[in-house]
């Protein structure tokens, strides 16, 4: 899922770090981490048992496509949850699924 | 008090809950309050100057500024339970970033709002295929516009919404499809106008339909989505010609190149915790189909447990609202804190509005009311109808007719494990129901929901087992 964020509206803050599946990624606090992975290139956020990628889906809670884990945390919908400097999130999927 | 739901009607009945003296516990699992209607981007992202307010902004001033609320944002409710040291109060589980807690109360609001009906057909599990409602809520809360070239397919006037907003962010729409013909649509977009806010996530439509005409955007009617085709991810929408019943012409079929579609077709409440209480429920397919029973001052069949707002049918922000404070009288009234004189007199004005916004809410939405059989006749035998458990409706069909005698959603439950993942059936409801009732030559309302357990959304038991015990006293 192809994704940019729109730059005029809103003053952002200062951007943070955080490390997706390994890698260095850049986010602004706040935002949603569902957010975030798809500003930075991740089309999808976890695989079904045989294997399809699934995407997030409602953005709202309900549909839990888009788990991931969290500092350690499982299946936590990333939906819902605001970036933190330095969070560490896996998703088993990876930027190029 | 404890109050699920930081919606129009959540913060309504916080606000005349806290002006009457009571406190109050709103648990909610956005960050900030507001609910999907007034999803506001993060606090830390610094306002614009010379913006007007956002909708709701008077509403969650009022709310946040009051000291009785006690705000459990980030936080999952997954249960209502019996206090057995004092049946006057429940205790309600919820859960935030693992930590689970109970939350006591003498009586509980439930206003958990709605969620966008979803709708199986080939491809739909696909990354980049969503609800409008999410693609909105990106825009709209983050600022994020998902998509190359998107497709907005559904029934909904929302669409209509959604699809100014998109081209306002520079967005490039592919195409914008209703299913019902042009008529209809344009009557209902001018009655939208006239009258403004009375369902607010629709909103004006004129505008947008002006904005598509400009930009060049097809706009279709009496069309439906088909499927979504890519390797691995959407790369292609095919769309096809409908009747005025939703029948399919499958020779009249187009495929167009595009990385997003999103579908509006509708809403559904959320009823499952409510349900999971012991609440009674009802049918009512003009509202958004299972509804929560309640009486005049909005308790449900369990006198400790009030609703409020789209969890009594699709209603829009200014029902919801009314419903809001409407709910809060009564439950004042039970707490002996209003006379029931006092109460009437307030509750008048309250009913009122909601009785005019009920019967014009009605009649729109039963304008706009999704063809549940011919959607769910979308699925093919290879179509995944339970997302979370894999189960295809081909599986589904097939069991049905080796069991002649299964005729409930619970029934196929237990023997196939449809609606029994994270998502707890939310998500495949729509379709199995249709399939099965289509199946069995009954009615949607005989085939009944799944049943709702706690927990109603999914939280690692050895949690709850860690938590028992230890209470936090609200």
């Amino acid at each position: 899922m192809y994704a940019r964020r729109v730059e005029n509206g809103f003053e952002r803050p200062r951007p943070v770090t955080i490390d997706v599946d390994g890698e260095t990624v850049t986010a602004y606090p706040g935002e949603s981490i569902a957010c975030a992975l798809l500003a930075a290139g991740w089309r999808a956020f976890r695989r079904t048992k045989t294997g399809a990628l699934r995407a997030p889906f409602c953005n709202m809670g309900v549909c839990f496509e888009c788990v991931v884990a969290v500092d350690g945390v499982e299946d936590l919908r990333a939906c819902l949850l605001p970036v933190r400097s330095g969070m560490t999130i896996v998703t088993g999927v990876g930027r190029r699924g | 008090m404890a109050i699920v739901g930081a919606g129009p009607a959540g913060l309504a009945a916080a606000v005349m809950l806290a002006r009457h003296g009571i406190d109050v516990s709103v648990v909610d699992e956005q960050e900030r309050p507001g609910g999907q209607i007034y999803r506001r981007p993060p606090a830390s992202f610094g306002p614009v100057a010379g913006r007007e307010p956002a909708a709701g902004s008077r509403l969650i001033e009022a709310a946040e500024a009051a000291d009785e609320v006690n705000w459990l944002q980030g936080t999952t409710a997954w249960g209502v339970f019996y206090d057995e040291e004092d049946p006057d109060r429940l205790i309600l589980g919820t859960v935030d970033l693992g930590r689970v807690r109970q939350v006591r109360a003498r009586r509980l609001l439930l206003a958990p709002g709605a969620y966008d009906l979803p709708v199986a057909f080939p491809g739909w599990t696909l990354p980049g295929v969503m609800a409008v409602g999410g693609l909105q809520a990106f825009l709209k809360a983050q600022r994020l516009l998902v998509g190359r070239r998107i497709a907005l397919i559904g029934a909904h006037p929302l669409l209509l919404v959604v699809a100014g907003q998109l081209l306002s962010a520079g967005a490039d729409l592919g195409l914008v499809a209703f299913a019902q013909k042009r008529p209809s649509v344009v009557e209902l977009a001018r009655r939208f106008g006239a009258r403004r806010g009375a369902i607010a996530r629709a909103g004006d439509v004129i505008g947008p339909l002006r904005l598509l005409r400009e930009r060049g955007v097809p706009l279709r009617f009496g069309t439906s989505i088909v499927a979504a085709e890519g390797a691995g991810v959407v790369e292609r929408v095919i769309v096809g010609a409908v009747d005025a019943a939703w029948e399919r012409d499958r020779s009249a079929e187009l495929s167009m190149e595009v990385d997003t579609v999103a579908l509006g077709y509708g809403f559904v409440p959320s009823t499952e915790l409510a349900r999971q209480a012991g609440c009674a429920y009802r049918w009512n397919p003009a509202a958004g189909g299972w509804v929560v029973a309640h009486d005049a001052w909005m308790a449900t069949s369990d006198t400790r447990i009030f609703v409020a707002g789209e969890i009594t049918g699709i209603s829009g922000a200014e029902q919801s609202k009314e419903e809001g404070t409407l709910a809060a009288v009564g439950i004042l009234r039970d707490l002996g804190r209003l006379s029931n004189s006092e109460a009437i007199r307030l509750a008048r004005r309250v009913r009122r509005s909601v009785s005019r916004l009920e019967s014009f809410n009605r009649a729109l939405e039963a304008q706009f009311a999704p063809n549940l059989y011919a959607l769910a006749d979308l699925a093919s035998d290879a179509t995944i109808v339970c997302r979370c458990e894999e189960v295809t409706a081909g599986a589904l069909r097939a069991t049905l007719e080796l069991h002649p005698h299964l005729g409930t959603l619970d029934a196929v439950k237990l023997l196939i494990r449809v609606g029994m993942g994270p998502c707890q059936g939310r998500f495949c409801q729509p379709a199995v129901a249709a399939i099965v009732a289509r199946a069995r030559g009954s009615s949607l309302n005989e085939v009944g929901p799944f049943a709702a357990r706690a927990p109603v959304k999914p939280i690692r038991m050895r949690l709850v087992a860690a938590a028992l015990g230890a209470a936090d006293d609200e």
